[in-house]
């Protein structure tokens, strides 16, 4: 199938076979890798992805599925992620980063609808975001002091 | 330099290992008190965080080569079977099928990882390499195994019922327990259950083999890539030399991804067979059933001591549950060499289950060994009448109980006091409360190893731009290992850490490093990077000192400045080493022995406070104090860091993580993470956490490990909590919201 799609700003035409998932797609036709699979079936939120702003998990969506969509994954560059990127590194809001690509995404999608989050609306939105290493208190922070840094 | 082979001992996780090793001379000057040491002691931002927050971190599983082939391996549904038949021609023919591996297919010099009697729910049969991963998976389907089921054995009193033990079970004595028992004045029996945790690393095992007529190249993510280069070298008969292992960055691995594993055998075999790179990577699913888990144990204890509470004897039995592989960690080490105690019988039994192998899980054995030793502890304090924490002081042991060896430094007395003060441990009868909600607060102490050892060598080269590379033979599993080598070369060098670049993660790059666990990677490694920039740093003020005319004994490094002592001089680094042109300075080194005849420990103890909703079960771990001894830190960000995640883990441990395994067909029925539950952003507790004191004074640099001691102690402390809010104290961990209410009589 053609999908259009457009990543960080980029345009993208592909030829996807329809039962292929998003993460499949980003990771082996465009080698975007930034995004991770560490379950595959929508139990972790590594793979979480922005489409059309929404925090969505990429391995269960279907590429075929996006055609027209504006898709944000880790390799972008906005002024927001560049703020998260400095705040989960000053405040070590990780260890393997593993997790980090989805921690990051679903911070975006939550300080842009909700700009400045209470601490129990950070707790809420990133809690479908496993960390295995245990990094929550720097996550925690780190997304707070994104916020007040906006 | 010159170098000479010593015989050092290093003890990991209670195994002592006697090592033959090269180690080069060594000047560098220890630091004396008073010394600046910066930016060692100084919070350090990760040096991998920009790769790490934009995407551009390349673990094992991104490895993608021209011409990449996609495995999958057929695993038995059953627990104990027998296949009495598979399609392999079938496979084969699947379009875009290269290879199939059917059982007892495997590298030449080793067993394969492929078995036609599949003796757990998870055991590979067989194993594909196709142009995709759907074609894999095809193939998978198209083998149409079938089975003899045959009988099997899951839980652990079968197992021990069966005396069909995994290892030969051990029996350790020290004085006569017996008549102590006999003697004591109070007796406390008590026996405790531990769950199977299971890692759940995000990143799974994973292999990229590319196996070439001039050697094969091995991505794994491994915590020990010479381990895992040796382990392929030996089973496919290659010369190490022409293996390389690549681990660049790693996404966990908690103690369960020593060596290559057989992902990594069968990538290699995969590829060997085709000639095309091969990436095999293990489903979350499969993680589950086949990579490993802490044991669950059943742990005894029946505990003596005089009616002032000073331990008499002890007589412990762990039976453990192995499954079909592992080693018999150490699980009654708490109960042997915490506490002074004069008489023992230790007693363990790691039995077979038809269950995955069981493998290394942060501090396997001591965990789950101080979880039921440090409770069994509180109930004989309660018996008594005395306080938790005064028992534990009234049984220190300044030496090792054991073998009677001094420390080289104990400071578990401070961090009974530090963590009591903190947590307000005076007054935690006062946080109990009589309505639905009740909270309680509960100690627990540590202990582990983690003094680190050779061999373990580094370099550290410096050009003209003055931005220095260091260069060691390990990989950085995520626990900070590689920002912490830059701390370290940093101090000596005088240059910034954000200017040092840390070369890790493959074989071929540099001589032998430690591998990641053991809570010794660090110690290990920082007395030999540490040497390596002291070299270049000697050369760099060697030049400077004929460039500026300045004795180098009045010649300083600091801030990336070349500086006089009298301050007339202050002059960019980069100014030196520009007269370098293409050249560079480059320096070695080694890590020397620790002292013989001391016993390097951590200590520590933590305190938890809970809260328990009488009505829902449901227990919340609102506070921990974490106070530990391990000398001195390098990067208290990082420290600090390793804390929350011991934390983490353990209270996983003590609320919510568990394997299920079904008894009538012996499967795991949680594999997924849907069903296993571990810890949220939701479950954060408040933490305060400090290290006691002072560098180490026997040590190089003074270093000791962080990696197991915060998890140690965790859910032991927790469980206590949880038995003084509610006067009633659960044997059982996890404890789930059903097992407290059922405690409750509710």
């Amino acid at each position: 199938m053609q999908v259009r799609l457009t990543i960080n700003g980029q345009p993208h035409e592909l030829d996807v076979a329809p039962h292929r998932s998003l993460a499949d797609v980003l990771r082996t036709d465009l080698a975007m890798t930034g995004t991770k699979v560490a379950c595959g079936e929508g139990t972790c939120g590594t793979c979480t992805v922005l489409l059309d702003g929404r925090a969505v998990l990429s391995c269960l969506t279907l590429a075929s599925a996006c055609d027209g969509a504006e898709l944000a994954t880790v390799e972008g560059s906005t002024p927001l992620l560049e703020r998260l990127r400095a705040a989960f590194t000053a405040h070590d809001g990780f260890q393997c980063g593993f997790c980090t690509p989805g921690q990051l995404m679903s911070a975006v999608a939550l300080l842009e609808r909700t700009p400045q989050p209470s601490r129990a609306e950070i707790r809420t939105a990133m809690a479908g975001n496993l960390c295995r290493c245990g990094a929550y208190e720097g996550i925690e922070q780190a997304v707070a002091a994104a916020a007040e840094a906006g | 330099m010159t170098a000479k082979l010593v015989k050092t001992e290093a003890v990991v996780e209670g195994r002592t290992e006697v090592r033959w090793t090269l180690v080069e001379e060594d000047d560098t000057p220890e630091f004396e008190d008073g010394d600046a040491t910066r930016p060692i002691g100084e919070p350090t931002p990760r040096i991998t965080a920009r790769a790490r927050t934009t995407g551009s971190a390349r673990f094992t599983v991104d490895i993608a080569l021209p011409g990449l082939l996609e495995a999958a391996v057929l695993r038995s549904p059953h627990a104990n079977a027998r296949v009495t038949s598979l399609d392999l021609d079938a496979a084969r023919a699947v379009p875009g099928v290269r290879c199939v591996l059917g059982p007892g297919e495997g590298p030449e010099h080793d067993d394969s990882p492929l078995s036609d009697t599949p003796a757990f729910a998870g055991a590979a049969i067989a194993a594909v390499a196709a142009d995709s991963a759907d074609a894999a998976d095809a193939a998978i389907a198209a083998l149409a195994p079938e089975y003899e089921v045959l009988g099997f054995v899951s839980t652990l009193d079968e197992a021990f019922e069966k005396q069909d033990f995994l290892v030969d079970p051990t029996e350790h004595e020290r004085g006569d327990p017996d008549a102590a028992l006999a003697a004591a004045e109070v007796t406390v029996e008590a026996t405790y259950t531990a769950p199977a945790q299971l890692h759940n690393s995000l990143e799974p095992h994973a292999a990229v083999a590319d196996w070439r007529e001039d050697g094969l190249t091995l991505w794994s993510s491994t915590q020990a890539i010479y381990d895992a280069r040796a382990a392929v070298a030996e089973a496919f008969g290659l010369d190490p030399e022409r293996v390389r292992i690549i681990c660049e960055f790693m996404g966990g691995g908690f103690g369960s991804k020593f060596g290559v594993g057989p992902q990594g055998i069968l990538a290699a075999e995969l590829s060997r067979r085709t000639q095309r790179p091969v990436r095999l990577v293990n489903s979350r699913r499969e993680e589950n059933v086949a990579a490993g888990f802490r044991t669950p144990a059943k742990m005894e204890y029946t505990i003596g001591a005089s009616k002032d509470g000073r331990l008499q004897a002890v007589e412990a039995s762990a039976v453990m549950g192995m499954g079909t592989g592992g080693w018999a960690f150490p699980v009654l080490e708490p109960v042997k060499s915490v506490y002074a105690c004069p008489n023992l019988r230790l007693m363990v039994a790691p039995v077979r289950q038809n269950l995955g192998p069981s493998v290394a899980f942060r501090a396997p054995g001591v965990m789950e060994g101080t979880f039921g030793f440090e409770q069994a502890l509180d109930e004989l304090a309660e018996k008594i009448g005395i306080d938790p924490l005064e028992l534990r002081r009234l049984n220190h042991s300044e030496s090792d109980p054991e073998d009677g060896k001094p420390y080289t430094s104990k400071r578990l007395l401070e961090c009974y006091d530090r963590a009591a003060e903190l947590a307000g441990w005076e007054d935690r009868d006062a946080l109990r409360g009589e309505g639905r909600i009740r909270r309680g607060m509960g100690a627990a102490g540590q202990y582990w190893w983690g003094g680190g050892g050779p061999p373990a060598y580094a370099e550290v080269r410096v050009g003209k731009a003055a931005r220095p590379a260091v260069t060691v033979g390990l990989q950085d599993l995520g626990t900070g290992t590689m920002t912490a080598c830059a701390v370290i070369a940093s101090e000596r060098l005088g240059i910034p850490v954000d200017s040092i670049t840390v070369y890790a993660g493959d074989t071929s790059r540099m001589g032998h490093g430690p591998f990641s666990g053991g809570s010794m990677t660090l110690a290990s490694i920082a007395p030999a990077v540490r040497s390596a920039a002291h070299h270049v740093r000697t050369e760099i003020l060697g030049l400077a000192s004929e460039m500026f005319e300045i004795a180098a004994s009045d010649l300083t490094l600091e801030d990336g400045e070349v500086r006089s002592v009298d301050g007339t001089l202050r002059e960019p680094i980069a100014e030196v080493t520009g007269k370098l042109g293409n050249a560079w300075i480059s320096g070695s080194g080694s890590r020397g022995p620790n002292p013989a005849g001391m016993n390097v420990n951590t200590f520590g103890c933590q305190i938890a406070q809970v809260a328990v909703d009488t009505g829902t079960g449901a227990v919340t771990v609102e506070r921990v104090v974490a106070v530990h001894d391990i000398g001195r830190v390098v990067n208290p960000m990082g420290a600090r860091s390793q804390v929350m995640g011991g934390i983490l883990q353990g209270l996983g441990f003590a609320l919510m993580e568990e394997r299920v395994v079904d008894p009538t067909t012996g499967t795991v029925v949680n594999a997924g993470l849907e069903d296993y539950k571990v810890p949220t952003i939701a479950d954060l507790p408040e933490v305060i956490c400090e290290f006691v004191g002072e560098p180490d004074p026997h040590l190089k640099l003074g270093l000791k490990g962080l990696g197991e001691p915060p998890v140690i102690p965790t859910p032991g402390a927790i469980g206590n909590a949880l038995a003084h809010a509610l006067g009633v104290r659960l044997r059982e961990a996890p404890y789930t919201p059903r097992r407290v209410l059922e405690a409750l009589g509710a």
